[in-house]
């Protein structure tokens, strides 16, 4: 099951001072970079909800990200309804849509999964970018981003949006955390391991995988909602399958089923992805060549090694009987 | 529009052309799956490179090299991942596969953008193929009956192959049971490196008579994967019967969506999709029942 060993914790202290850091430390451009990665961490930490702790590795997550943007634009410019009020509906919408494939889709295993999954993806791709009523291919403008001056903050100022987004992370990283600490998420851990063991104990396997989507989906709802205030223009490539692949490759990078990995992965991406566009155009052979690196190293992730590492230093430290667990159980429960 | 026998003989023509197109390309993904149980992502890619090799072979030598070469310079790039990465690969899981062969599609984009420019190149069509010929009331441009032909000439062959030859009733065996196989004396590594360079060099020939169809991008990959997933998961993965079944299915309703319902035609595919998934999981006609 998921556990906050001290090594995550420390992790996740040291993220969260980088993120400060740069948050007050950082121009214009640093700031734009901290908050492309803020969403994309919420992002990756609904897929490795569902991936890294449920055996679904889902090709749709970004098109629920597009479809909580595409919610919120919709409710809050074209209806006119109050930004919040259109905030809690897209998230509501993309929740419900997400539950639905992943019950649709939760019969399906391995690559069939993956497909179902993409499948439901490109659906939604391609009735956004067919559909006259949402803009089409031209996307949509006019968003604003949500008015807190009344407790005086502006977020139209890069830094006190950047200081929003890493709040909202936060809580979504302890809603995550929650959802796994539960019964439901430690029978979904139970059903990734061996399905047919939790139905023999009497669990609605189905329902178990159903739920944790729909729930992964709320967040890649407020991620969408959150991606949209941040652009203020959002265009059906926010669904298209390659925002998905992106967000697995970044779940990848960090770490699978670490919860903490994924966001040290999507630093590490936005990161790279923005040095090495300074240096060459050709930065997709760059991320290609370092996947490849990382799968074949068959560490799990920057963290999943940093992990192993470290149980096996511990292990080392402590040989004596008081040890209850091995570094492979720590690897494994993770 | 709709009452005239016309418009069906020439969307029915236009269909069969892009299902044709597919099933070369998805034949040697689904086999390749069904044999080594291996998700090779980066089909599409393969596919584009051999559009870039003949576009260049094209403008010196001429068509006819260019589809001759083409295949075979996509399936030196297959010996070459098969080496250096497949090969190592074939024991870990498929996520990690989809993950590896997912890096070489970024790899392979941008490698081609290197070697070829980000430039849309063009290929003419051969002076032999590139007129109109009159079919059954209407006509239709030569390239694209050569199309079908040649699908349907590939498809006919590799029927016979899998049903008459020894080397098919080996593919067979090694598809339905790996280790019996193996077993039995049939080297099936060496079985396996054969079909993914065949695999390859359809995917190659795919490219290389679609050039003249399509302009030549680095995006041409990406753009073709998904069609060709679409068709091995609604097809079934592993069977001829399933590939050529999921691309005629494909290449039908995405003709026919197109003109008859254009609303509809994007998501219509995606939804027959979904469908297959939901009522049988493993496709149509999957290799092992």
């Amino acid at each position: 099951m998921f556990r906050h060993t001290p090594l995550r914790y420390a992790a996740l202290v040291l993220l969260i001072g980088a993120a400060l850091t740069q948050t007050f430390t950082a121009g214009y451009f640093g700031l734009e970079i901290l908050i492309e990665i803020l969403i994309l961490g919420m992002l990756v930490l609904a897929l490795d909800l569902v991936a890294g702790f449920g055996g679904m590795v889902s090709l749709c997550h970004g098109a629920l990200m597009g479809v909580g943007a595409y919610a919120f634009v919709t409710l809050n410019v074209l209806v006119g309804l109050d930004p919040w009020l259109s905030t809690l509906a897209a998230v509501a919408v993309t929740a419900g849509i997400a539950w639905v494939i992943g019950a649709i889709c939760a019969r399906s295993h391995g690559i069939y999964f993956i497909m179902a999954t993409l499948a439901f993806g490109q659906m939604g791709y391609s009735y956004i970018f067919e559909s006259p009523l949402f803009g089409g291919d031209d996307g949509m403008g006019g968003i604003d981003r949500f008015d807190l001056t009344s407790i005086g903050l502006d977020l139209n100022d890069s830094k006190t949006f950047a200081l929003f987004c890493l709040a909202v992370l936060i809580a979504v990283y302890l809603f995550a955390a929650a959802i796994l600490k539960s019964g439901l998420g430690r029978s979904l851990i139970g059903v990734m391991h061996n399905e047919k063991r939790m139905k023999a104990l009497g669990q609605n396997t189905w329902r178990v995988k159903a739920d944790v989507f729909g729930l992964s989906g709320i967040i890649a709802g407020i991620a969408g909602v959150l991606a949209a205030q941040h652009i203020l223009f959002i265009s059906p490539g926010m669904l298209a399958w390659t925002v998905s692949g992106e967000a697995l490759v970044v779940v990848i990078l960090g770490g699978l089923g670490t919860l903490v990995g994924p966001l040290i992965g999507a630093a590490f991406f936005v990161v790279l992805k923005h040095q090495v566009s300074e240096v060459t155009s050709h930065w997709h052979l760059v991320v290609g060549v370092v996947l490849i690196a990382v799968v074949m190293s068959r560490a799990n992730g920057i963290f999943g090694w940093i992990e192993a590492r470290y149980g096996a230093w511990i292990d080392r430290r402590l040989t004596d009987s008081t040890r209850t667990e091995t570094p492979e159980e720590i690897l494994t429960d993770a | 529009m709709t009452t005239d026998l016309g418009f069906w003989t020439l969307q029915t023509l236009n269909a069969l052309q892009l299902s044709m197109l597919l099933f070369l390309l998805s034949i040697g993904l689904t086999v390749i799956f069904g044999l080594m149980h291996f998700v090779n992502l980066a089909h599409g890619a393969l596919y584009a490179l051999g559009a870039y090799i003949a576009a260049s072979v094209a403008s010196v030598a001429g068509f006819w090299a260019a589809i001759i070469i083409a295949p075979l310079g996509v399936a030196l790039t297959g010996v070459l991942l098969y080496g250096g990465l497949i090969q190592r690969m074939r024991k870990s899981g498929p996520m990690a596969q989809v993950l590896v062969t997912f890096g070489l599609i970024f790899a392979l984009l941008d490698l081609t953008r290197i070697l070829w420019g980000d430039l849309a190149l063009a290929m003419d069509t051969p002076a032999l193929l590139s007129g109109q010929v009159n079919l059954l009331g209407v006509t239709y441009p030569t390239y694209r009956l050569f199309i079908i032909l040649l699908g349907g000439v590939i498809f006919t062959a590799l029927a016979l192959t899998l049903a008459r030859t020894q080397i098919g009733a080996m593919i067979r065996a090694g598809v339905d049971n790996d280790s019996m196989a193996a077993c039995l004396g049939i080297n099936v590594e060496r079985l396996f490196f054969v079909v993914f360079c065949v695999g390859c060099a359809l995917a190659g020939l795919a490219g290389a008579v679609a050039a003249p169809l399509l302009s030549v991008t680095p995006g041409m990959g990406l753009q073709i994967l998904i069609p060709t997933l679409i068709v091995i998961v609604i097809g079934g993965l592993g069977s001829l019967k399933g590939a050529i079944a999921g691309s005629l299915i494909y290449g039908f309703v995405q003709t026919f969506g197109a003109v008859l319902a254009p609303q509809l035609a994007s998501v219509l595919i995606y939804a027959l999709l979904a469908a297959v998934l939901v009522i049988k999981p493993v496709g149509l006609f999957p290799a092992k029942g």
